[in-house]
């Protein structure tokens, strides 16, 4: 049902113009998400909302995997791109010097935490 | 437009510095992070000029985001097979990670800034910024220590697991990519593709899971 599908017409596109088709549903679904979270009030960012209804939308056939994966293995590959306009905002929590050891340290707990559970909890739970 | 030439640069110049290095802290988000703000001090531009200038790259996001579901998807029979293992570790480590990352900064008593951008870094850097507008945590600070957290785990967690007796390469990815997101991915995938592709799935769920958490909390 799904993965590449050399017979169809969006198989025979060229890479370029399914990056494009793709590009335009994933934004089409980040696009729907806002719209929900907008009118149902729901306290959820919009993108998050779209991320789970694409996966429901391929789950159920309506998206099929060859029309989005160029454009989205691109995006993701470039992932780190994308947030670097934000995290240069750091600049403006320079001044908080020493301060920022002490936010380190807070996220390493929950790092270790975090992960110590997941790990010693799913290789009990691994079935084969 | 100058902006923009500027951070695609810095960016490709951190994806040679990662290709060469071969370390964690060499980060390709990192490194342009450091060139830009260093460029942006010397220049003495103010941020607000600068974010309003590359706002085209900040608006791929969104679809970004959405992409996060296409390894989910492919990884499905994966995750049907060991959901236990994949779904019930994930989350709970996640949570686990979530809850000190609330709990300490109050402990501690630091400002409330603070404490709302440190409750998101256990999610990927997007997701954190897109949390940051129903935390009403400042969306640079959240980012910014996402990245870190990413960066702290890619760095800390392999050693610490095998010292652990973590041993599974399923049990060994889940647990680093539901804390440490895709920096924390990238460093699973070099132990091999099944550590690798558990760790995709610990990523996806915690975006999920930490926008419940954070809704619930609200």
């Amino acid at each position: 049902m799904n993965g590449p599908a050399p017979a169809s017409v969006t198989g025979r596109l060229p890479a370029p113009v399914r990056f494009v088709l793709g590009l335009g549903i994933l934004t089409g679904f980040a696009a729907l998400g806002t719209a929900l979270v907008t009118v149902l009030r729901l306290p959820f960012p919009g993108s998050v909302v779209g991320m789970g209804l694409l996966w429901a939308a391929l789950s159920l056939g309506v998206v099929r995997l060859h029309w989005i994966e160029g454009a989205a293995d691109g995006l993701l590959a470039t992932l780190g791109l994308l947030f670097v306009p934000a995290t240069v905002g750091v600049i403006e929590y320079l001044s908080a010097g020493a301060a920022w050891a002490l936010w380190l340290l807070v996220m390493l707990a929950g790092l270790l935490l975090g992960a110590g559970v997941a790990g010693l909890l799913a290789a009990r739970l691994v079935r084969e | 437009m100058t902006w923009v030439a500027l951070t695609l640069l810095a960016f490709a110049l951190g994806v040679l510095a990662q290709a060469r290095a071969r370390h964690p802290l060499a980060n390709p988000t990192l490194v342009a992070t450091v060139l830009l703000v260093a460029a942006l001090l010397l220049s003495r531009t103010p941020y607000g000029r600068y974010a309003a200038e590359v706002r085209p790259i900040s608006f791929l996001l969104g679809p970004a985001v959405v992409a996060l579901a296409v390894p989910l998807y492919r990884l499905r029979a994966l995750l049907a097979r060991e959901w236990r293992a994949l779904v019930v570790g994930g989350v709970t480590g996640t949570l686990v990670g979530v809850g000190v990352d609330t709990l300490l900064p109050r402990l501690l008593g630091l400002s409330a800034e603070v404490q709302r951008s440190l409750v998101t870094a256990p999610v990927t850097s997007p997701v954190a910024l897109q949390l940051a507008g129903v935390t009403g945590a400042p969306p640079a600070l959240a980012a910014t220590l996402a990245v870190l957290s990413g960066l702290l785990g890619a760095l800390f967690l392999p050693s610490v697991l095998t010292r652990l007796g973590v041993r599974h390469p399923l049990a060994r990815g889940v647990a680093v990519g539901s804390v440490s997101h895709g920096i924390g991915t990238a460093r699973a995938r070099e132990e091999g593709e099944e550590t690798g592709a558990a760790s995709s799935i610990g990523m996806g769920l915690a975006a999920l899971v930490v926008t419940l958490a954070v809704a619930l909390l609200k």
